[in-house]
């Protein structure tokens, strides 16, 4: 045999020289057999077939083209089909794995030498890279995290909270409190439901189990099933009874810790709350997580709940929340229509209502309702933020790009060589491919470990609790990420720099088209244009919530502190009241049952002279005590305050002027409405003052005198010795109200922590901004050093024939500050349309001005021209005969 | 005979004649035109071309690149020439045949 192959050898090479001179001369007698065939044949078959295979049938072809040209053509495609079978096909393994592996191999050596010739741009890519992969990976465990919250009760699918709409004057009202009968009925009613549970909202409370030891937590009332409904497993007690008696209490493993010490044997011990209530423990249920949207420490029976509220058992009352699981395969578009005027009938006083299903894993993202639909809510803020993490991966890509292409001009003379020895484009595009990849990977090592270093103060920016889990699903989307991020960041440079022709190439021709120009130019224009974006966003969203929070809200907010009555505090706050003005540093104080932040109870029940069917309003509800006015220091258009020296003011009521303004009443003071079939005398009108958040507009407001439902007691103390009155207040509070913790709370502090979304958002985008332009920037300084050092030979002619570094600088930076604008051009309306929308969505906000943009474009304009500057000076200021000497 | 290797089809035994007839210069077309003159009936180059490749792989002839010719688009001709294996398997086969034909009994078909 291996003479055989010896003999080859020779005839072999002598044949392929001798191919091409016959191929010619077949095509000149137009005696080819048909092309498409031949093509085909060659396509599938065996390179060690193919020779003789088209050897032999080109013979019969030219045998019968003397008979029959078309028969022949005809035959000989039919010829080649018959050999389209397994045994003349190519091997399907394209890629044989030893040579994949050399292959591999030489690429990882080849990009590892390129890193270390062109140190700086492999820097440039490397920062950009992993800065980019740091956002996208700290942004993707945010909105994972985000998109967790509430998904982890067992029966998810089929959890819902009945909800419902209410048509009013002003429009519809969505509400997720319910009447507290409600769980009870509807489970008793719709076979379709599995479990019912009412809960309530989550209040703190005293908890003592020796008299001299007593804790603050949060605990909430609930119903039967509840353990059924959430999954927070139990450690102790049986889920089907552990709330059956009503003085039973359910503690979280934490909060047992903190009250015995012990997880064991405490089951039946008991728990005094509010140093007055005992309570058998009766289960212990693992902590509630943090990615759960209600957090509390234990609950108690929902019946006791409605014995001590009377409320609680009336139709017409809302408050508690409902929850229900419907059994597997119910349809709930069907049990909606079902239950939609459920509650209807039993409201013989309110209004209609018209209930429906939430997911409850739904309500955390899509929390939002306006006039009866559902408008988003925080996922706005996770759509947002993802599309911020793909821009800055995109703007760190296109760092890619252009440094690769603009290196280009300086691996020519590698890629010309390679081609002409015979490396195909396919290899070469491998090649540029394996090392973008490469540097992504490189870029995701620093990035895991800068998103190492950062998350615990990316916690405290957003307030939660992550860390970097290992899991195999987070680990392959990661890897896939940046896998893609390569491949795109390499994609342009592989296919353009392996297009070039050799020869061109070799003898130094190359030249750029306008199109390849312009798309790099394009590129620019691009990472500008998102960076002008965000800085004109940032700028606009920190102008908006520095709005918001020093906005005018008709009272003081500041020294305004305020607490919760427990204890003797709640059977005698006029003694504690009364005790606390005694201190010097006390300016006022009083008892207010509302908390100022949010809508916190209403009434539509008032009917006033001149009221027509159809003029329902929801008139937010406050209760008063004495003094209250003064201490917020609110302002009274008409009439007066609550009052002492007046007998009658428990049938008084105090009104606000868009309340009036509504009712239409004119002369207000004096004048006699109803409420709930009482018959109330309007002694005063104040005027507006902002008690929600200030996305939404000031409503009508009902002020009650009702010192017993006044939960709270808020004072104003003096500034300036803000210290020692609030040391003087805790301690007269330790001696009036022994056994009890005083959790005081300041008003203006609770009122920035309404906006703590907004705050994020302003504080993250701020961030991400500065990340994009330092990118942008980043890349922009790459390809300006890259123009520069191209554009040598240029300057140096240019400095000869007498032109200034000024000049030079200027000749530099043109074609930069063109890019600039354009991308500010493209910008700016961007811009101005996402932050109209975004402003919209507050009632208070701010005008759009001009600078705002004006500042973002020229900030932009600004950071280009100094990094380009740094480059453009130094290539300016260097020797002239140096850069005629060059040779490059 | 043992294995399946071995094995000669019908088909097979008469490409491998007539390689053995062309020694060191059978190649396909020439083949398949021996073919056909001798089986008067049309036969397609294709199945020569399998049949020889499965002759290859059974190691009963073996193959090389013959020089260019100006016919056949340039394309080089592979020709085919018997191996010792191959000789063997074709000298036992025949052997086989003429003992069998041997004990047909002489009967007049008359």
């Amino acid at each position: 045999m291996d003479s055989w192959e010896c003999e080859t050898l020779p005839q072999r090479r002598e044949g392929a020289k001798e191919n091409g001179l016959f191929d010619n001369a077949g095509l000149n007698m137009k005696k080819s057999p048909p092309k498409r065939a031949l093509q085909f044949l060659r396509w599938f078959c065996r390179e060690d077939y193919v020779e003789e295979i088209e050897g032999d049938l080109t013979e019969i072809f030219e045998k019968q083209y003397e008979v029959s040209p078309r028969a022949a053509r005809l035959r000989f495609a039919l010829n080649v089909i018959r050999y389209f079978r397994p045994a003349f096909m190519k091997s399907f393994k394209f890629f044989n794995p030893f040579a994949m592996g050399v292959l591999l191999r030489h690429n990882l050596i080849l990009s590892l030498r390129s890193f270390m010739r062109y140190r700086m741009s492999f820097f440039i890519n490397l920062c950009s890279l992993s800065v980019g992969l740091a956002c996208a990976l700290l942004i993707y465990l945010w909105v994972g995290d985000e998109l967790s919250v509430d998904k982890f009760h067992e029966k998810d699918r089929n959890l819902y909270q009945v909800m419902y709409n209410q048509e009013l004057a002003n429009g519809i009202v969505t509400n997720g409190k319910t009447p507290g009968l409600l769980a009870a009925e509807l489970a008793a009613e719709f076979p379709e439901i599995e479990y019912a549970t009412t809960a309530t909202w989550v209040e703190p409370r005293t908890l003592s189990v020796r008299d001299d030891y007593a804790i603050k937590a949060g605990g909430r009332y609930v119903s039967k099933d509840f353990f059924n409904t959430f999954t927070h497993p139990l450690l102790e007690g049986d889920k089907d009874h552990v709330i059956d008696d009503v003085s039973s209490i359910v503690l979280s493993e934490s909060l047992c810790m903190r009250l015995f010490n012990t997880t064991t044997d405490v089951i039946g011990k008991q728990v005094v709350l509010d140093h007055e209530a005992p309570y058998q423990v009766t289960g212990i249920f693992k902590d509630v997580p943090p990615n759960s949207s209600w957090k509390f420490d234990f609950v108690m029976a929902y019946e006791r709940f409605e014995k001590e509220n009377d409320w609680a058992r009336d139709w017409n009352s809302v408050g508690p929340y409902t929850y229900i699981v419907t059994r597997e395969g119910v349809d709930i578009d069907l049990l909606n229509k079902k239950i939609v005027d459920f509650a209807t009938p039993h409201r013989k006083e309110g209004k209609e209502i018209s209930l429906f299903l939430a997911r409850y894993s739904d309500n955390y993202l899509y929390g939002h309702y306006e006039n009866g639909r559902a408008t988003g809510g925080r996922i706005d803020y996770v759509i947002l933020f993802s599309i911020i993490a793909v821009f800055i991966l995109v703007i760190a890509c296109i760092n890619f790009m252009n440094l690769s292409t603009a290196r280009a001009t300086r691996r020519l003379k590698e890629i010309g060589v390679k081609k002409t020895l015979g490396a195909s484009r396919k290899a070469l595009a491998f090649q540029y491919l394996t090392e973008a990849i490469l540097v992504s990977f490189f870029s995701l090592l620093v990035a895991v470990a800068l998103v190492w270093a950062l998350l615990p103060s990316f916690n405290v920016l957003t307030g939660k609790d992550m860390s970097l889990r290992f899991d195999p699903s987070a680990v392959l989307a990661v890897l896939g990420v940046t896998l893609l991020t390569g491949i795109f960041a390499g994609s342009y440079p592989a296919l353009y720099l392996s297009g070039f022709n050799p020869v061109a190439v070799l003898k130094g021709k190359l030249r750029i088209s306008v199109g390849e120009a312009l798309a790099r130019k394009g590129l620019v224009v691009f990472q500008f244009a998102i960076s002008v974006v965000l800085i004109a966003s940032v700028l606009i969203v920190f102008r908006q919530t520095q709005y918001v929070q020093n906005r005018n809200i008709g009272y003081d907010r500041d020294n305004l502190i305020f607490f919760l009555k427990e204890g003797r505090a709640l059977t005698n706050p006029e003694a504690l009241i009364t005790e606390m003005k005694k201190i010097p540093g006390v300016i006022n104080a009083a008892g207010l049952g509302h908390n100022l932040l949010a809508h916190t109870m209403g009434t539509e029940d008032v009917h006033w002279e001149g009221k027509m069917p159809g003029d329902e309003i929801l008139f937010e509800y406050m209760f008063a005590d004495y003094g209250m006015i003064e201490t917020l220091g609110l302002e009274m258009k008409e009439g007066r305050a609550f009052s002492r020296d007046f007998v009658g003011d428990t049938t008084a009521v105090i009104f606000n002027e868009t309340a009036i303004e509504y009712m239409g009443l004119s002369d207000p003071v004096g004048r006699i409405i109803m409420e709930s079939g009482q018959p109330l005398q309007i002694i005063g009108v104040v005027k507006d003052f902002n008690f929600t958040s200030l996305h939404d507009g000031v409503k009508p407001l009902f002020v009650k005198l009702w010192p017993r439902y006044a939960w709270n007691i808020v004072a104003r103390i003096d500034g300036s010795r803000q210290r020692e009155t609030l040391r003087a207040i805790e301690d007269l509070y330790k001696s009036f109200n022994p056994g009890f913790v005083m959790d005081y709370k300041f008003l203006d502090q609770e009122y920035q922590a309404l906006y703590a979304a907004e705050q994020r958002v302003s504080t993250l985008s701020r961030y991400f901004a500065g990340i994009a332009i330092l990118i942008s920037s980043m890349g922009l300084f790459g390809v300006a050093s890259f123009t520069a050092e191209r554009r040598m030979k240029e300057i140096g002619i240019r400095k000869i024939l007498g032109s200034t570094s000024w000049g030079i600088v200027v000749l530099l930076t043109s074609d930069f500050t063109k890019m600039v604008l354009v991308a500010v051009a493209i910008a700016l309306p961007v811009s101005y349309i996402i932050s109209d929308r975004w402003l919209d969505s507050f009632a208070y906000r701010i005008k759009l001005e001009w600078w705002y943009f004006a500042v973002a474009g020229v900030a932009a304009l600004l950071i280009a021209w100094f990094t380009v500057g740094l480059q453009t000076v130094k290539a300016a200021a260097v020797s002239m005969t140096r850069c005629l000497r060059m040779n490059e | 005979m043992p294995g399946q290797n071995h094995s000669l089809g019908e088909f097979e035994e008469l490409v491998l004649l007539i390689v053995a007839a062309h020694h060191n210069e059978a190649y396909g077309v020439l083949i398949l035109e021996n073919l056909e003159e001798k089986l008067q009936k049309k036969v397609n180059i294709s199945a020569v071309h399998v049949a020889l490749k499965r002759l290859e792989d059974k190691g009963f002839v073996r193959s090389r690149f013959g020089g260019i010719t100006h016919d056949r688009g340039g394309r080089r001709k592979k020709l085919y020439s018997i191996t010792a294996l191959g000789k063997k398997v074709l000298d036992k086969q025949y052997a086989l045949r003429t003992s069998l034909y041997q004990q047909i009994p002489k009967i007049s078909f008359g």
